[in-house]
């Protein structure tokens, strides 16, 4: 081990400074482009529903909403309300995410009455994580001022004005709009 | 022989078609209340209706009276539709809009939801508040 770090840490005298630092730059670009290509997979639809957990119970629901199929044809995918689009912010999530690789690993929610019976415990901490950044991964798409109120119906219009001057973001209303709401969950308003 | 097996299928569907009718028009469906609970919330039918008071919809007390005394098995149909297709719905102001379609696609599930609401004791129509 003492050799290996000696090693290491002895100047090169077989290459030049210059070779060094292009081996390095391009190793970096390669390690790099690997890494985040690698991220990207994971962000995909297909990777989402690659098990079963997730395809046949939230992925069935989702397909029924206006977030897979509406009039103008842009469809959110799973990452594009579950997983920040910043860097920093992405990265904190797929750490966090390394639990659900165990939770896979352990079963958690690998049967549809496992899933049912941690719905609102996943939803709910979905909801929180929401919550604290704003709705921001609504509002990568949904802004309040990019809204022409005139062309909502008038009970979005009302709800939405209310909600500006309330300074309440997308998650305080729109709970269970990809997804079927928690069996457990109850409306404030019920 | 093959005038016989018609027949006996011919009977068989007359026969489920008059079980069916019977069913519905005695009511005579078992509502399973937490089933149908347990949808409406999943679905978000709570944000406008509750089962007691006047929301942004009827309360379900209130549709089950409306619908009391007309015919069971054409308000089932009814009121499948007006969750399943979209259709105009009146708010409190007078504006209309479309009602939410529900999620879950299951025919039995929504059935016992409208069996639920229409078994509802105790509502007034037309409505008080």
């Amino acid at each position: 081990m003492k050799k290996l770090w000696a090693t290491l840490r002895r100047p090169s005298v077989k290459y030049s400074l210059l070779s060094l630092l292009l081996v390095g730059f391009v190793s970096g670009i390669v390690f790099w482009g690997g890494f985040n290509t690698a991220l990207e997979q994971t962000n995909k639809l297909e990777f989402c529903i690659g098990c079963h957990e997730m395809r046949d119970n939230v992925y069935v629901e989702y397909q029924e909403t206006i977030h897979f199929k509406n009039r103008t044809g842009v469809r959110a995918i799973c990452s594009d309300c579950h997983v920040p689009k910043d860097w920093t912010h992405k990265m904190m999530r797929k750490i966090s995410a390394s639990r659900e690789v165990y939770e896979k690993i352990i079963g958690w929610v690998d049967t549809p009455e496992k899933f049912e019976a941690h719905r609102m415990e996943m939803a709910t901490s979905e909801w929180k994580r929401m919550k604290a950044s704003g709705s921001r991964e609504c509002r990568n798409c949904h802004n309040f001022d990019a809204m022409e109120a005139k062309k909502q119906k008038p009970k979005a219009q009302k709800m939405h004005a209310q909600a500006k001057v309330e300074g309440k973001t997308c998650i305080d209303c729109h709970k269970g709009i990809a997804h079927l709401l928690p069996k457990e969950y109850i409306d404030p308003d019920e | 022989m093959k005038c016989q097996m018609q027949a006996s299928k011919l009977f068989n569907v007359l026969a489920v078609s008059i079980g069916l009718t019977f069913v519905y028009s005695t009511s005579a469906f078992a509502v399973d209340a937490d089933a149908a609970l347990s949808l409406a919330r999943q679905n978000g039918c709570l944000k406008c209706h509750a089962v007691d008071k006047h929301k942004d919809g009827p309360a379900y007390r209130d549709i089950a009276a409306k619908y009391k005394d007309k015919d069971h098995a054409e308000t089932v149909k009814k009121l499948i539709n007006h969750i399943t297709s979209g259709e105009k719905a009146k708010f409190p102001d007078g504006h209309e809009e479309e009602h939410k379609i529900i999620k879950v696609k299951d025919v039995a599930q929504q059935t016992n939801l409208i069996e639920w609401v229409l078994s509802l004791p105790g509502g007034k129509w037309p409505e008080t508040d």
